[in-house]
């Protein structure tokens, strides 16, 4: 464990150094723009505007930070290949990328944490108060983030390039998206190859609206009760765990030529 | 079979393309053998045991830009398991060892080739191996830093520790090893002791340098391989006494006798199947 953590320090000292950080700072100063000029227009509802908008933004930076360190960290560690360096010391594989997963989760965890920190600011400024589930769709998000995390990094395992690694990991969030919508057009399809394909994606898939309250925390009919709690936190540890053991793998039998 | 052994350093030779890389990286578990095992300090590479007792430096060694010379040792330092006060002083003891006491607070992004060499270096060194494994060590490096390395080297040596060097400078090789094998295109040609090499009768050139009035007088030499027309000639080992006495008494005076390769080269290059004689044409100019 020592050196997992060894590697997750390592690791996000290197993510937070990098210029990654100025892609957080921009969209801050942009959602906070956006938000105050929002509210302005929109007669009373300056609350709900800084929440969705605040939200919205705060896991929008995540995503567009997690995809730039799984670039930086592709060129760093297998392009110019700074990890034979490290795999030959006494790390196993499996702690070396644990570490990683570690390292890149608490950068999206700062940066996740820090958009809500400048959100919740300017809710005091207009004198609001946090909706109900406020805090539980933030914790969602994380969750949702840890995921990803473990994913992108199973990508970087994987796949043979730098370009790849970026691509799988946005087609898996836009697509993680519309897992209703491909529920749907399963429920519909009969052609037995295309229900074959539908089913396989559906299921390898993350349910990524599993973790999306932030949707629906004005929404007075919204009950959170535990049985949804067990549900989400199952789901992340469980999906988490299959494709770290995947990415495990893959990175053992991996060749680096 | 390939047996490095104990408290030797041995010196893996070979063209560029032979495969030298690779079988370091077979021996380091990167690449998985097609046949054949690699058994390392009475273990497999895969134990994390047996990797801790390896210090491994890459051809032109890449980190992180992001951290400094010291932070990057402390990190390896770290993955051997040291912590505290001990790895401090290990990281001091290494960046002392490898010239980089100065330049290790620094980013290493400002740092030259050879900089990230030496912390290369350092950073194969920091759990005091066994077994130091290293491709290229003396890439791009000046000939000052050349000089250094090859010094780390023999002093290693004198700490028992094992040195595996991947390259193909002859001379670092002749300095530092005891043992070397010699690769060409994929195939071991040829595994000895350095003694047994240099022990070896095999043709080396020689260059001559007479003054440059008497230049015409090499033309009359019997066994000259490229003549000079400011008064040098090349000629083989061989013949070397002989032709300098054909040079005295017909009163050539002669200004230099320098070798133009090295047993080690002549050795190597008969290995691989291309004796001294093949390459006698390229050199000099006629």
């Amino acid at each position: 464990m020592k050196r997992v953590l060894t590697v997750a320090v390592f690791t996000f000292r290197e993510l937070i150094r990098s210029n990654i950080l100025i892609v957080w700072v921009c969209s801050v100063i942009g959602i906070c723009g956006l938000s105050y000029l929002l509210s302005i227009l929109s007669y009373g509802d300056a609350l709900k505007i800084f929440t969705d908008l605040g939200l919205a933004g705060a896991e929008l930076a995540g995503w567009m930070v997690l995809l730039l360190s799984l670039a930086v960290s592709y060129n760093t560690e297998m392009d110019q290949k700074a990890i034979f360096l490290q795999l030959a010391k006494p790390v196993s594989r499996g702690e070396y990328l644990l570490g990683r997963v570690f390292g890149f989760f608490t950068m999206n965890l700062l940066v996740i944490l820090g958009t809500v920190a400048v959100l919740v600011f300017m809710v005091l400024v207009v004198n609001g108060s946090m909706p109900s589930y406020f805090w539980s769709s933030v914790f969602f998000m994380v969750l949702e983030m840890l995921v990803l995390t473990f994913l992108g990094l199973t990508y970087q395992m994987i796949a043979t390039s730098m370009v790849r690694v970026v691509l799988y990991t946005f087609f898996t969030i836009i697509l993680g998206r519309l897992i209703d919508e491909i529920q749907w057009l399963l429920e519909k399809q009969h052609a037995p190859i295309l229900k074959f394909i539908l089913t396989l994606v559906y299921y390898c898939l993350p349910n990524l609206d599993l973790f999306n309250l932030k949707d629906r925390i004005y929404d007075p009919t919204l009950v959170l009760g535990w049985t949804q709690w067990q549900e989400v936190l199952i789901y992340t540890f469980a999906y988490s765990a299959v494709v770290f053991i995947i990415g495990w793998i893959s990175l053992e039998k991996r060749e680096f030529r | 079979m390939l047996d490095v052994y104990e408290n030797q350093a041995f010196g893996l030779l070979g063209l560029n393309g032979a495969g030298k890389t690779t079988i370091l990286k077979v021996i380091l578990g990167f690449i998985h053998p097609d046949a054949g095992t690699v058994r390392i300090l009475n273990g497999k590479i895969a134990d994390q045991s047996v990797r801790n007792q390896i210090g491994y430096l890459s051809e032109l060694p890449y980190f992180s830009r992001q951290h400094t010379g010291r932070e990057l040792l402390e990190y390896f330092g770290a993955l051997h398991g040291l912590g505290g006060k001990t790895l401090k002083s290990r990281v001091d003891e290494v960046l002392e060892l490898v010239r980089m006491t100065k330049p290790a607070k620094d980013k290493v992004s400002g740092y030259s080739k050879g900089m990230l060499q030496r912390i290369g270096i350092g950073q194969a060194l920091i759990g005091k191996p066994r077994l130091l494994i290293c491709d290229e060590p003396m890439s791009g490096l000046d000939p000052v830093g050349y000089k250094e390395m090859r010094d780390i080297f023999l002093d290693l040596k004198k700490t028992g520790t094992t040195l595996f060097l991947n390259t193909h400078i002859l001379d670092e090789v002749e300095r530092v090893c005891d043992r070397i094998g010699i690769i060409h295109e994929g195939v071991l040609k040829d595994v000895a002791p350095i003694s047994k090499v240099l022990g070896s009768s095999l043709p080396v050139d020689y260059w001559i340098d007479v003054d440059k009035s008497e230049a015409s007088k090499l033309s009359q030499l019997p066994f000259r391989e490229s003549i000079h027309k400011n008064g040098g000639v090349q000629i083989p080992g061989l013949v070397l006494n002989e032709t300098l006495a054909l040079l005295n008494s017909r009163g050539a005076k002669v200004l230099g006798v320098r070798p133009l390769s090295s047993v080690v080269e002549a050795y190597f290059l008969n290995a691989i199947g291309k004796p001294i004689d093949s390459f006698a044409s390229h050199r000099g100019e006629s």
